[in-house]
């Protein structure tokens, strides 16, 4: 029955229901909030989300090995001048959007009863915040892109903030001025792109492109909207912002925002890079430096901040930075190969960090501390979170099973043999991180680690969320992430991913989609147990061992702590450098 | 076709960047981002602009008039509404953070500052080692 009607529903009605069902939902929710009763709101949030997320898949499944557009209005192009403005949805693009639309109808679970009364603003601005990702994911106009991408930036400005505290809002205050810059700048190159090409349709600006040649308005523009994108999905020397507004935001927010905001930074800079600027020579030739360069740097240096952090949210922010990296380098690679397991690592990434944003939001509510040292030992009521969080914390380092772990292998086979320092850094990357969740776990639900005694003072100012909500309700949304990332069938979606990255880049990437060796995926896994059982069991290792490693460490780690001083003037500095480093690099290609 | 729009556009950019980078007061900084803002405006308009030609106003003119882009009218137009938006939130902000800690200096807040540690310095404490 449902079959019948869903296979009669023509799929070009389907393109613009997930971007309008939310905003719909949105503006009935405004208009009534003050009227509902109590947990309506988050029974209607949570429908959306899943509505959106089952009409992307549906889309996803019926867009096959090529793309499903719809032209708003009707303004179809005629003689190849494209003045209308249209979503093109290929399967890639479409399964994003339903992994999207699941992440969220989960946060919303989790966020079950967390805010108290609100009138229902949380789940305005989270759905404001899902259709401005959807219609990101979909789009086929530059303008539009940049449209979604501020209506992205601005509900998560305010979501950022929505506790109104001290630290709160001095994160989202450096999260804001960073990101509008970006905005800024988007906006910039789309008017310098525009200037070359006449038009602001995807296709026509990659034929302006083509003819251009070596020119510098198109590599200027390109520069402009690479860096707003490479701001977005927190690249060194741009990464700055995501650990401040990571660790502040609440915790529902900070599952969306690592597990789908920043990855579509990532998934943004993909489908230019590959649509758009596939037939300018001067692009193609500075990216794989710039990418796998940028990514490798992302890759080790987020992991080894995370793995100086006590802090659990921005453990886990410098972890999203690091893994963000290893996408980057994925897309360096240029070939059908890296694209794909970048974007495959999109999803798995997101189904994990974002039960790990989940458990520390567990621990906040229940423990009323996100101090990793002030939490030792205190988790050993709440036993199946810390299954859960070493379980996560081993598919982060790599472990061979599951979404994650297909990416991380399509990568490794991407970057190997081309790109070796960029593969190492992937390896380190995942194994600092990795290090890092199975430290803090085997230090707060197990007790391991030194007894900091009474220096265990907390990092910043008195931290809990609302803790009258079951734990199986946490719980719960926490497990289905892991498991999906897990039951996912590899065979699908090896089946899947050829047709879709062909789709996905308009045919412009080549190569297989061979999958890397096994041992490197053991490898960072062994690497970060290793290196979490050196920091728990250090105090019972021989000094003479223990002394050398730590006066190597201490400096560096002081200079890195010192760089990410949360001053916004220090990161508009970095920003300017980065914005020179791209532009160095198109010079130089 | 003249280059002064386009340098006016650099140097806003850049004015804005150098104040947003040295700034010591969260309505300044605010600012220098507008000046930042301004400088996407005068790129725009300078992009869309033909000498000689009318608004795209058709009203009194005859259609195929040359008239400057009106896309790049509409694309400055949304960007001053995203402006009105952005400032109007960092605004918002900005009073929030000034009631909370009586201080506009992004100097004196930072994020993660440790409780009563004022250089905040040692901020985000390394987890590797807790008893120093």
């Amino acid at each position: 029955m449902t079959n019948a009607l869903l296979s009669a529903l023509p799929t070009a009605i389907l393109v613009p229901l997930p971007v309008a069902v939310p905003l719909v939902v949105c503006a009935i929710l405004l208009a009534t909030a003050h009227l509902l009763p109590g947990r309506l709101p988050d029974i209607l949030a949570t429908l959306t989300a899943l509505t959106v997320g089952i009409l992307c898949a549906l889309i996803a499944s019926r867009a096959g090995d090529g793309a499903v557009t719809y032209w708003f209005g009707g303004w179809e192009p005629r003689d190849g001048v494209a003045l209308g403005i249209g979503f093109s949805v290929d399967a890639a693009s479409g399964w994003i959007g339903a992994f999207i639309g699941l992440l969220y109808a989960l946060a919303f679970v989790f966020a079950w009863g967390f805010f108290g009364r609100t009138h229902g603003h949380f789940h305005i601005l989270m759905l404001l915040f899902l259709a401005a990702m959807i219609g990101f994911c979909f789009t086929r106009d530059l303008f539009n892109l940049f449209v979604w991408f501020e209506v992205m930036s601005v509900a998560a400005f305010a979501l950022t903030a929505y506790h109104l505290e001290e630290s709160a809002l001095a994160g989202a205050l450096n999260f804001t001025v960073i990101n509008s810059l970006a905005g800024f700048l988007m906006l910039g190159g789309i008017g310098l792109l525009y200037a070359r090409a006449e038009t602001l349709d995807f296709a026509g600006i990659a034929a302006a492109v083509a003819n251009a040649g070596r020119d510098p308005v198109v590599a200027g523009g390109f520069c402009l909207v690479a860096a707003a994108l490479m701001i977005k999905a927190a690249a060194v020397p741009f990464q700055f912002w995501l650990a401040d507004a990571h660790a502040v935001a609440p915790s529902p927010v900070s599952v969306i925002f690592s597990g789908a905001m920043v990855s579509l930074g990532v998934f943004g800079l993909a489908k230019l890079t590959a649509v758009v600027f596939a037939g300018s020579a001067q692009v193609q030739d500075a990216l794989p430096t710039l990418l796998t360069g940028l990514g490798a740097l992302s890759a080790v240096l987020g992991g080894w901040m995370a793995l100086l952090q006590r802090h659990l949210k921005r453990l886990l922010a410098f972890s999203t930075i690091s893994h963000a990296g290893i996408m980057l380098t994925g897309i360096g690679a240029l070939s059908a190969g890296g694209t794909g397991g970048a974007l495959v690592y999109v999803v798995g990434h997101g189904m994990v960090k974002g039960g790990l944003f989940m458990i520390a939001g567990i621990l906040l509510a229940t423990r009323a501390s996100i101090d990793e040292i002030a939490l030792r030992g205190l988790g050993r009521g709440i036993g199946p979170a810390g299954a859960a969080m070493a379980v996560a914390g081993l598919l982060l380092a790599g472990l061979p099973v599951g979404l994650l772990d297909q990416g991380s292998r399509l990568l490794h086979g991407a970057l190997e043999g081309t790109h070796p320092y960029a593969f190492v850094a992937n390896l380190t990357g995942a194994a600092l991180t990795g290090a890092a969740v199975l430290r803090a776990t085997g230090r707060i639900f197990l007790g391991l680690g030194e007894d900091p005694g009474d220096e265990a003072g907390a990092p910043s100012e008195e931290e809990r969320e609302k803790a009258d909500r079951p734990l199986w309700l946490m719980l719960g949304p926490c497990c289905i992430l892991l498991l999906l990332d897990v039951i996912v069938p590899p065979a699908w979606v090896e089946a899947l991913a050829p047709d879709a990255i062909n789709a996905f880049a308009h045919g412009t990437l080549t190569g297989g989609m061979e999958e890397g060796p096994l041992w490197a995926a053991w490898c960072p896994v062994g690497a970060a147990i290793a290196l979490a059982a050196y920091a728990l069991f250090r105090h019972k290792l021989p000094r003479a061992i223990v002394r050398p490693v730590r006066a190597t460490q201490s400096l560096p780690a002081r200079g890195l702590e010192a760089l990410h001083s949360g001053l916004i003037g220090d990161y508009v500095a970095w920003l300017a450098v980065g914005l020179a480093l791209i532009a160095g690099a198109l010079a130089l290609a | 076709m003249t280059w002064l729009p386009y340098a006016v556009a650099a140097w806003l950019l850049a004015a804005g960047l150098y104040g947003l980078a040295s700034s010591r007061n969260l309505i300044h900084l605010v600012g220098c981002l507008s000046v930042c803002q301004s400088a996407t405006y005068a790129l725009l308009l300078g992009l869309g602009y033909r000498w000689g030609s009318i608004a795209p106003i058709f009203y009194d003119h005859p259609p195929g008039t040359p008239a400057v882009d009106p896309v790049m009218q509409a694309l400055v137009l949304t960007d001053i509404v995203v402006g009105a938006t952005l400032t109007a939130l960092l605004l918002v902000l900005t009073v929030q953070i000034f009631k909370r800690t009586g201080t506009l200096d992004p100097e004196q807040l930072k994020p993660m500052r440790r409780r009563g540690d004022p250089a905040g310095a040692d901020a985000p404490r390394s987890a590797e080692h807790p008893s120093r």
